[in-house]
């Protein structure tokens, strides 16, 4: 396996995870590009409370932007997990109750993101 | 930790040393930085609800300064190292460019940099005033 790219995140840190992340990643570049071209180029300098208004009203950002809201919050917190395996979190116990902190903070921050974003949709 | 232990336990940087050993370091830092620049993001872009739009507009004021755009620019080139770094790594997943994954990483680096060239270019003028 001189030449293979196996690493803990797969080993250590589950199959399910390691799949998760790059599906992720791919869905992550994609929509964030857009973002970033949307927002940091073509509107920078202008951005306000309207422009963002003008942008999501169109609805194919929108749904841009939740993709990309979903996706990166686990591609964010999954990823943190793996540094934190990588250090050494090595009682079961303790991985259990960190795995259910970061899917507690995950669908929270996924909610609270939407949410926040319906106030230029309603 | 030996060099040994050290290897092991950071087989994701595949062998400890070189390139590889560096784009691993800057993988995981660039990650680090945009996981706590998204809870950040998300407090921002929510204060337009909870504040109203006018706290959300006063925000966008206090960001509009030479430091925090170049700061902006910045974390833009977080994401494309990030990205472009992470897309060497599906290829590697999927056994592509394995035998010539230097030229892969100079290669995917290249395109980083053009294109957080053309970010920094656009950014400029509000950078530089």
């Amino acid at each position: 396996m001189a030449l293979g790219t196996e690493t803990l995140d797969r080993s250590r840190g589950g199959m399910w995870p390691w799949l998760g992340q790059r599906v992720t990643a791919v869905l992550v570049i994609v929509t964030i590009m857009v973002h970033l071209v949307l927002t940091h180029y073509i509107a920078i300098g202008e951005l306000s409370f309207d422009n963002i208004g003008d942008r999501l009203a169109g609805g194919a950002v929108l749904v841009n932007d939740i993709v990309l809201l979903v996706a990166v919050v686990y591609h964010a917190l999954n990823g943190l997990r793996m540094v934190v395996l990588d250090w050494g979190l090595a009682s079961s116990g303790g991985r259990r109750v960190f795995d259910a902190v970061l899917w507690l903070v995950g669908i929270l921050a996924i909610v609270y993101g939407i949410w926040a974003l319906w106030v230029w949709v309603s | 930790m030996s060099a040994k232990e050290r290897e092991t336990a950071n087989v994701g940087a595949g062998l400890w040393k070189g390139i590889g050993m560096w784009a691993w370091m800057l993988f995981r830092i660039s990650g680090l930085v945009l996981v706590f620049y998204l809870f950040f993001h998300l407090w921002v872009i929510s204060q337009g609800r909870v504040g109203g739009p006018e706290s959300l507009n006063k925000l966008f004021e206090t960001f509009d300064k030479p430091l925090l755009v170049f700061l902006d620019l910045m974390l833009v080139a977080a994401v494309l190292y990030h990205a472009l770094n992470g897309v060497r790594i599906l290829l590697m997943d999927v056994g592509v460019g394995i035998r010539r994954h230097k030229a892969v990483f100079w290669v995917c680096m290249l395109v980083a940099a053009l294109t957080l060239c053309a970010f920094a270019i656009k950014a400029s003028s509000f950078i530089l005033g």
